[in-house]
């Protein structure tokens, strides 16, 4: 589903991604865990285009999303590679649903007007379609009540899972979630993390940065853990969590757990 | 000197007229001024230098140029080398809008800034293009910011419009020229004016309250 290859990104001369490579397999839940700076935000905005790598390739579902890196296929000719493979990030971004860590809701539009908005301007919906899957989706994540509300009412749980709704609306093959439950009051993260869970049980692909061990460890499939830009260690949560190969990673269980 | 207001009375019609045509020019140009703003600030937001450039020099030109000389210039100036042909009306009109928007623009850019880059980025992870962005996500947040100042720049331009008496419409103002030039009086008339736009201003003034509050209605909880 996803193959992140040697990727880096710079800003300026600060390097955040020295080399990732990156196997997400459809319906895996990969968690990515790391101290702050590490990169982890980083890498999972690459994969959605809002940062531009520096170098490396990103495949989305067999299509290369970032600019061909020629060092990767020596003798090749990056026209035909992009003939064949390459696609435009508004397409791309359709099918790659992101959720932010400050939910970024459209705070001049109410719940409904935020949940149909993109499927009827982008995938050109017509109003009753996206109405209708609109109130399936907060229904799941227990947000039908406040459909006609502005966000400005809504507590900040419930602003995300109406932010995870709204980028259900999509309908898209992978959900990347950044840091979700970071800016939440304590007692609001387990409202959004059951709705996690509920949508990872699905079968949905997800890729989740999380200072949640232990969510992290309960719903994933593999923890992949990063460090000053790289990828240290990749392996399964009960794997990852009770014999850590690397002494970094030792060192930041020690800290968080 | 006794004052005496029942000279005006006759007048009234007249004073009707011309409210209508300050009226005209005015909303003419704050609509015309909004439009034309919104791809001016556009441009002073774009990374595209040029067009950046363009729209500075723009704003710089109608601050640094004198509203009364801007009229002339477009009523009897430009005439002379382009060929158009303009009724002092669309000059004006042409003149007030254009001025607004440079002003407009410039709050505007201000409004546009001070949205959150979370909303750009919602935006584009759910694969929304740069102009459906701008048009339903950025800048009705940005108009609710720049309100205020739009309602200043509605008052200003109210009063502004008394300009056009000069390059021969008949507005407020030149119904009170004519009558003191007729009566040889001068008080009363110019008194009358000045209550005119006094009421018209506190009308807008309230106007913009009401507008303000509508706009923002979706910050109330």
């Amino acid at each position: 589903m996803i193959d992140v290859k040697k990727l880096h990104k710079s800003f300026g001369s600060l390097k955040v991604l020295q080399g990732i490579d990156l196997h997400v397999n459809k319906g895996d839940v990969v968690s990515i865990i790391g101290p702050s700076g590490s990169g982890k935000s980083t890498l999972l905005r690459s994969i959605n285009l809002l940062e531009t790598a520096t170098a490396g390739e990103i495949w989305v579902d067999g299509k290369l999303i970032t600019q061909p890196d020629m060092r990767l296929h020596p003798g090749e000719n990056a026209q035909v590679i992009i003939k064949a493979h390459y696609q435009d990030p508004y397409s791309l971004r359709r099918r790659v649903g992101m959720v932010f860590q400050h939910f970024n809701l459209f705070p001049h539009k109410t719940v409904l007007e935020n949940m149909i908005y993109a499927p009827m301007t982008v995938k050109k919906e017509s109003r009753e379609v996206a109405v209708e899957r609109a109130k399936e989706l907060l229904e799941s994540v227990g947000m039908l009540d406040k459909i006609d509300v502005y966000p400005a009412t809504l507590s900040g749980g419930q602003k995300q899972r109406v932010a995870i709704a709204r980028a259900l609306a999509m309908e898209p093959d992978v959900m990347l979630f950044d840091e979700p439950t970071s800016a939440l009051d304590p007692e609001m993260v387990k409202e959004v993390l059951d709705v996690i869970k509920k949508l990872a049980n699905s079968g949905m692909t997800m890729l989740l940065v999380t200072h949640e061990m232990g969510f992290a460890r309960e719903v994933s499939d593999r923890i992949c853990f990063l460090d000053e830009g790289v990828l240290i260690e990749d392996a399964p949560p009960e794997i990852f969590f009770s014999t850590p190969k690397s002494d970094r990673a030792k060192a930041f269980l020690e800290k968080v757990l | 000197m006794q004052l005496d207001f029942s000279i005006l009375i006759k007048y009234l019609p007249d004073f009707g007229a011309a409210l209508m045509v300050t009226l005209e020019v005015t909303v003419c140009s704050l609509l015309l001024g909004l439009l034309f703003s919104i791809p001016l600030s556009l441009f002073k937001i774009s990374s595209i230098k040029p067009l950046e450039w363009f729209a500075s020099f723009y704003t710089s030109i109608f601050r640094g140029v004198p509203l009364m000389v801007q009229v002339f210039m477009m009523y009897f100036g430009v005439p002379l080398v382009l060929p158009v042909k303009f009724t002092a009306f669309t000059a004006g009109v042409l003149v007030f809008s254009m001025n607004s928007a440079a002003y407009i623009s410039e709050s505007m850019r201000g409004g546009i800034k001070a949205i959150d880059k979370g909303q750009y980025e919602a935006a584009m992870a759910l694969g929304v293009r740069y102009g459906a962005m701008m048009k339903d996500i950025i800048l009705p947040q940005a108009i609710k910011s720049v309100m205020p100042s739009l309602v200043n720049e509605f008052i200003s331009l109210l009063k502004n419009t008394t300009l056009i008496a000069s390059i021969g419409l008949v507005d407020i103002l030149r119904v009170g020229q004519l009558i003191q030039s007729r009566t040889y009086r001068a008080f009363e008339p110019f008194f009358a004016i000045a209550v005119f736009y006094y009421i018209l201003v506190m009308a807008l003034s309230f106007l913009g309250k009401l507008l303000e509050r509508w706009v923002n209605k979706s910050d109330r909880r």
